[in-house]
């Protein structure tokens, strides 16, 4: 089963050329994967247990994988899950004669419900914690299990149900449930292998790495967490349902031990790869069968041998044959993504922006009475008014700590003020949370750019697109593999490219952002944001740690945006930079508005002169 | 009642420990230690093994705490430092701890074969009545040595050059090796000390278990809860709280419900805590209880 070469074939990228040599590498590996599996099916049961067993965790390890890699939510909750499915499907089988096949489809959405609502109610606590709440939910279902030895066997455990055989006709085929296995694995596979190349894949990990811009861009990241988490537990679940085909049930098969092993799988293959915890999976499934010695000793070799993969392949056995495979940062190496699409965008990918209504000037945000405080602090915001009106720029100002930043978080979402109103185009939106602001054209730049470090800036201006494609969650699980979804991905590809050279970072968009300069991270953010076309941006500093040339491109590129019609509100301390830019400068000191007029008048002002220009 | 009162802060006393030891190599490397419970069973196997040899008990505790020290430091420099070199923020350190922990068990179960061996009494024939209750002398002894542990703990942390320093590294490591702390040295006392409170509690266990090689296992998961319920992760004797409360919860239900609550009890005892307050019972983030100095706590 040659598993790695499908790595390979899905590192190649949407594209003319690509396109054909994707299909070519697909199917050759569609093939071994079937002719793998009809060996297995016919050959002896030995055999056939390693690769069962293998199987059963690699679904495992990747419905971990899924959230762990992605979401940076280290499950430790996915052997409760797999218990689930097993003790439901062998205790309705046996004892209530339930069919097995109704019962999959039962223990998927038990299972998922049961994941929404566990992620539901750990996903207050981040990181660490929530590692240890969905442990706590491991534990606590090992200990049921044991204890609840009417329905359960105790530590006994069940005997599994049968798997029944394949009809008449279809018995040269061989065991029955190791092609009902091998195609659980398969899909799963197919899933992450499809969502990792959708254009929902930055997205996610934009929820890992910068929750605030994937908040600003549109994605409601409390509920996609939960989803996602949801369908990670029904994987779980299935794979449960497999297993207790496989022979006894009994608690110590779900305990938390589990758990961690799966993650081990997953740390040890490669994390956020798609065949990286299958590897795992292998390797911590079959190393008791292949290496026969005494079991102490095996015990101690395995230890060893963990210690050792984790600490020479940081990144799991695939991260390293990746970086090994990638071509060189800054080689001539073509970029990835941006192959030449030659064929129109299809119009259905990308919504246009809203169109302008012609009636200018209109009052486009507006602030009314804000206030707000952190925790029991002084307030920040003291009964702050702020009229923005259509296609102007208009310029925050203010000494540090005056609120700019605050006010910029409760025009945007981030934060929600203690009284007072937001209205974006006559529309209350103080109690919205970010991420439908974005849909009313709200839009939002970060003073400390938050970015996927591990992505291209490509891929994270992609990120900008995710409010104006229709259906892009629904469609992930198998969007790529449709050749709409290669049209979609290109148009949506070549969008994000396009908006990365107008704002000037067009070289840049093959690196990881992780290895790009500050300027272009700067610029990165914007792109993400213009991608969308949207109607209003706010800008918090967005002239920070850039050169002198850089800060005089992006005042080219500011003035551009505006005669498109775009509205900005920019929080700057240059005022050098931002005053020929600005309508309207509002200062604001220790708080309250002090102040709102043309820059000339601002610039005037004895009051502003002293308070923030230092004369 | 009074009785369960006791004998659940006389185990709790111990869970506390470990779940201090837990939280002390916590809290100087943001890295759970899943050997904890197996330091704890080398101290208790080695002592084992030279009182049987002849050896004096309290040379044999000795020399079992100095092996736990010194595996504890092997687990860190093994282990846990160089996942920490190469990213400071990954996972990878889940698998080396667990790794080795797999190997230090089944190492002792190679040498000691699996089954239980004498361990020797210490105080553990002498009984104490208090009031309508009786313990035996090494109960108390626990009760006492955990006190003195964890208010020694703190005292160090909070008041010399040295607990600081661990604040530092806590905090932030890249900082605090820029102000000259050796950042390494700090975690290397913190591993062993940590060692020594968890072989502290396998001798405090060590004559009503006797000396098993998977004793690590179950003291561990058990420390391991401690330390969740009190919030162990932001201030380690937090963690000695969160034991008190597991014992006493585990002795109770098992005087009160029947025999086999305490398998399930602290568990819902722990998902209710948690449901309430996600950082621990008293931890700085606890809505129901600040403590006193919650800026430093929250380090």
């Amino acid at each position: 089963m040659n598993l790695t070469s499908d790595r390979q074939a899905s590192a190649a990228i949407p594209g003319s050329q690509a396109g054909s040599w994707r299909t070519v590498g697909l199917l050759a590996v569609g093939l071994a994967y079937l002719a793998a599996t009809a060996y297995v099916a016919q050959s002896d049961l030995g055999l056939q247990n390693l690769v069962l067993v293998a199987a059963v965790f690699g679904i495992l390890a990747i419905s971990l994988d899924l959230v762990a890699g992605m979401l940076g939510l280290y499950s430790l909750g996915q052997g409760g899950f797999f218990g689930i499915g097993a003790y439901a499907t062998t205790i309705l089988a046996n004892d209530y004669g339930w069919n097995v096949f109704a019962l999959l489809v039962l223990v998927l959405a038990a299972t998922g419900l049961v994941g929404v609502a566990v992620g539901a109610m750990s996903l207050r606590v981040s990181g660490l914690y929530f590692a240890i709440t969905t442990f706590i939910f491991t534990l606590v279902l090992t200990v049921l299990a044991t204890d609840m030895v009417n329905v359960t066997g105790g530590l006994q455990g069940l005997l599994g149900p049968a798997f029944p055989d394949f009809p008449g006709g279809l018995q040269w085929l061989g065991t029955p449930l190791v092609w009902c296995t091998m195609a659980g694995l398969f899909l799963s596979l197919a899933l992450v292998w499809n969502v990792r190349h959708s254009p929902f894949y930055p997205v996610l990990l934009s929820i890992r790495d910068a929750e605030p811009f994937a908040e600003a861009a549109g994605a409601r990241t409390a509920a996609i967490k939960v989803g996602v988490f949801g369908v990670s537990a029904a994987m779980a679940g299935g794979a449960g349902w497999l297993f207790s085909f496989l022979g006894v049930v009994s608690p110590g098969q779900f305990d938390w031990s589990v758990s961690l092993n799966v993650l081990v799988m997953v740390l040890i293959g490669g994390i956020n790869t798609t065949v990286g915890p299958v590897i795992g999976a292998m390797f911590v499934s079959m190393f008791p069968n292949v290496v026969n010695i005494n079991p102490w000793l095996q015990e101690i070799v395995y230890g060893a041998l963990s210690i050792l993969a984790i600490t020479l392949l940081p990144d799991g056995v695939v991260g390293v044959a990746k970086r090994l495979l990638a071509p060189r940062v800054g080689g001539s190496a073509p970029a990835t993504g941006i192959v030449a699409v030659d064929e129109p965008p299809p119009a259905a990918a990308i919504l246009p922006a809203t169109a302008l209504p012609t009636t200018p000037p209109e009052i486009i945000v507006e602030c009314r009475g804000i206030e707000f405080g952190y925790g029991l602090g002084p307030k920040v915001l003291r009964n702050v008014d702020l009229t923005v009106q259509r296609g102007h720029i208009h310029g925050l100002i203010g000494p540090n700590g005056s609120g700019k930043s605050t006010l910029a978080n409760v025009i945007s979402g981030r934060l929600t003020p203690h009284a007072g109103q937001v209205l974006v185009k006559g529309t209350r939106v103080d109690g919205m949370p970010a991420s439908s602001r974005s849909k009313l054209g709200l839009r939002r730049t970060f003073q400390a750019a938050q970015l996927v470090k591990e992505l291209t800036p490509t891929q994270n201006v992609m990120v900008g697109l995710f409010d104006r494609v229709p259906r892009i969650m629904g469609r992930a699980a198998f969007w790529p593999m449709l050749a709409s979804g290669g049209r979609d991905l290109a148009a949506m590809h070549r969008r994000s490219a396009e908006t990365l050279a107008l704002v000037g970072a067009g070289e840049w968009t093959s690196r990881q952002v992780g290895d790009v300069p500050h300027g272009i991270e700067q610029l990165t953010q914007l792109a993400s944001v213009c991608v969308a076309g949207p109607d209003v941006i706010v800008l918090d500093e967005p002239a920070t740690g850039l050169s002198a040339k850089e800060v005089k491109h992006l005042a080219t590129i500011l003035a551009n945006l505006k005669s498109q019609g775009v509205t900005m509100i920019i929080i700057e301390h240059q005022t050098r930079f931002l005053f020929p830019l600005c309508d309207r400068v509002t200062v604001l000191n220790a708080g309250e508005v002090i102040l709102t007029g043309s820059a000339d008048e601002v610039r005037a002002d004895p009051m502003v002169r002293q308070v923030y220009l230092g004369e | 009642m009074l009785q369960f009162l006791l004998s659940g802060i006389a185990i709790g006393s111990i869970y506390g420990l470990i779940g201090m030891a837990l939280a002390i190599s916590f809290y100087v490397t943001r890295i759970i230690n899943f050997a904890q419970g197996q330091l704890m069973m080398v101290t208790v196997m080695i002592t084992a093994e030279l009182v049987s040899s002849g050896y004096p008990v309290w040379l044999a505790a000795a020399a079992g705490l100095v092996s736990s020290c010194i595996i504890g430091i092997l687990s860190y420099l093994i282990a846990v430092r160089p996942i920490l070199l190469s990213n400071r923020f990954s996972f990878g350190w889940l698998v080396s701890t667990l790794g080795f922990a797999v190997i230090v068990e089944n190492a002792a179960a190679y040498i000691w074969s699996p089954t239980s061996q004498a361990f020797p009494p210490i105080l553990n024939n002498i009984s104490v009545p208090i009031g309508s209750a009786v313990l035996t002398g090494q109960q108390l002894l626990a009760i006492v040595t955990a006190a003195i542990l964890a208010a020694g703990f703190e005292i160090v942390r909070r008041y010399t050059l040295f607990g600081k320093l661990g604040m530092a590294t806590a905090a932030d490591p890249e900082m605090a090796s820029a102000i000259g702390a050796n950042t390494t040295v700090v975690a290397i006392i913190a591993f062993a000390v940590s060692a020594a409170f968890a072989g502290i509690a396998g001798l405090l266990i060590g004559p009503t278990t006797f000396a098993n090689p998977y004793l690590g296992d179950t003291f561990g998961t058990y420390g391991f809860i401690a330390m969740m319920i009190g919030g162990g992760t932001e201030r380690p004797i937090a963690a000695m709280f969160g034991g008190l409360v597991l014992g006493i919860c585990a002795e109770g239900a098992n005087g009160l419900i029947n025999s086999q609550a305490s398998d399930w009890f602290p568990f819902i005892v722990l998902v209710v805590i948690l449901i309430v307050s996600p950082k621990g019972l008293f931890s700085a983030s606890n809505p129901l209880f600040r403590p006193r100095r919650p800026a430093a706590a929250s380090r």
